[in-house]
């Protein structure tokens, strides 16, 4: 059972770079984040700010996280939950007719939001995260266990 | 590499170490809340401190008010119009009204006589829409919805390329409906 071994290794180290990846330009480039975070028009004003400067630094340390494979428990339920968040965002904001630019790479909005690309990207994102839930929390007995640790 | 319980970290595995030959599933979810919460924790803690430090940090609670917004606006007049200014200056024909959002939204119903420049594709449609309409021209931007920042960003663009008399009517069209103003469909 090797190649599934490395199978999860490989999407635990590649969800991870995403995170890390997408992290970057969010947290160089607060003020146009906060704004993307608000033209999604969906928190309240209030709240804007705090998220726009806490959570490209979680998405970084989740990030780093999975990539160490350090605390994989906590990190894989939060990248999850982080995930099928910002899947829910768009999907919420295409069913009212919101179209925005998602911000999950960069903070640049030229150019025309492609809404339908961005599901269809995050949902691969949504597979890779359940490929590291599973890695983490599937049951498996004792032999077994010790000869899938990473 | 750690395991995937990440044992020793803070001792939040120590628990999990004893009990996890009889209840691993159990353990390992006892261990994501504890580590999730950890996790949660130190990166709000970094972020705060980062943007505390940083010359650029954010206000932990921002302005996002229409004028806030458009603070940067370089404006000969006031930058929001209301909607009575709005109204005598359509009526006087005293400024070109522009239609901020999609084509496809634009062209289902617009204010009458409005141009259309959606700001998320203004460098490619600006040279062709502005083209009649001279830099010293009282513009009023709009868009739909409280919250819509399509006009704003649009004024800003226009702002500056040299349009010194831009203006945003705030949830423009659905303000403009309200009122029973002048509109039309389809394009001019």
């Amino acid at each position: 059972m090797r190649s599934g071994r490395y199978f999860f290794l490989a999407t635990r180290l590649l969800l991870g770079a995403l995170l890390l990846a997408a992290s970057v330009d969010k947290i160089l480039h607060p003020e146009d984040f906060a704004k993307i975070v608000h033209n999604y028009m969906i928190l309240p004003d209030s709240l804007v700010n705090i998220v726009a400067i806490s959570l490209p630094w979680l998405e970084g340390l989740l990030g780093l996280l999975l990539v160490a494979g350090f605390w994989l428990p906590g990190a894989v339920v939060l990248a999850n939950a982080l995930l099928l968040i910002f899947f829910s965002a768009l999907i919420f904001n295409m069913a009212r007719g919101i179209d925005v630019h998602c911000g999950c790479f960069s903070t640049k909005i030229t150019g025309s939001p492609q809404t339908s690309w961005y599901l269809v990207r995050d949902s691969l994102f949504l597979l890779l995260g359940f490929a590291a839930w599973l890695q983490v929390f599937r049951p498996r007995g004792g032999a077994r266990h010790q000869a899938l640790k990473i | 590499m750690r395991d995937t319980e990440g044992r020793g970290v803070f001792g939040l595995n120590t628990l999990t170490h004893i009990k996890s030959a009889h209840e691993p599933g159990r353990t390992k979810v006892g261990s994501a809340f504890l580590q999730g919460a950890a996790i949660l924790v130190i990166s709000l803690a970094i972020s705060l401190c980062v943007n505390a430090l940083r010359k650029d940090g954010l206000p932990l609670k921002g302005d996002w008010s229409p004028k806030a917004q458009l603070s940067g606006l370089q404006s000969a007049e006031e930058p929001v119009v209301t909607l009575d200014e709005a109204r005598a200056l359509f009526l006087t024909n005293g400024a070109v009204f522009i239609d901020a959002r999609p084509a496809e939204v634009y062209l289902s119903g617009h204010i009458k006589g409005a141009l259309n420049l959606p700001s998320q594709e203004f460098e490619e449609h600006f040279s062709e829409v502005m083209a009649p309409v001279p830099p010293d021209s009282l513009i009023i931007t709009y868009c739909d919805g409280e919250s819509c920042t399509l006009s704003k960003d649009l004024a800003m663009e226009l702002s500056a390329r040299g349009y010194g008399h831009t203006r945003v009517l705030v949830n423009g069209w659905s303000v403009w409906l309200d009122s029973n103003l002048p509109s039309e469909t389809g394009g001019k």
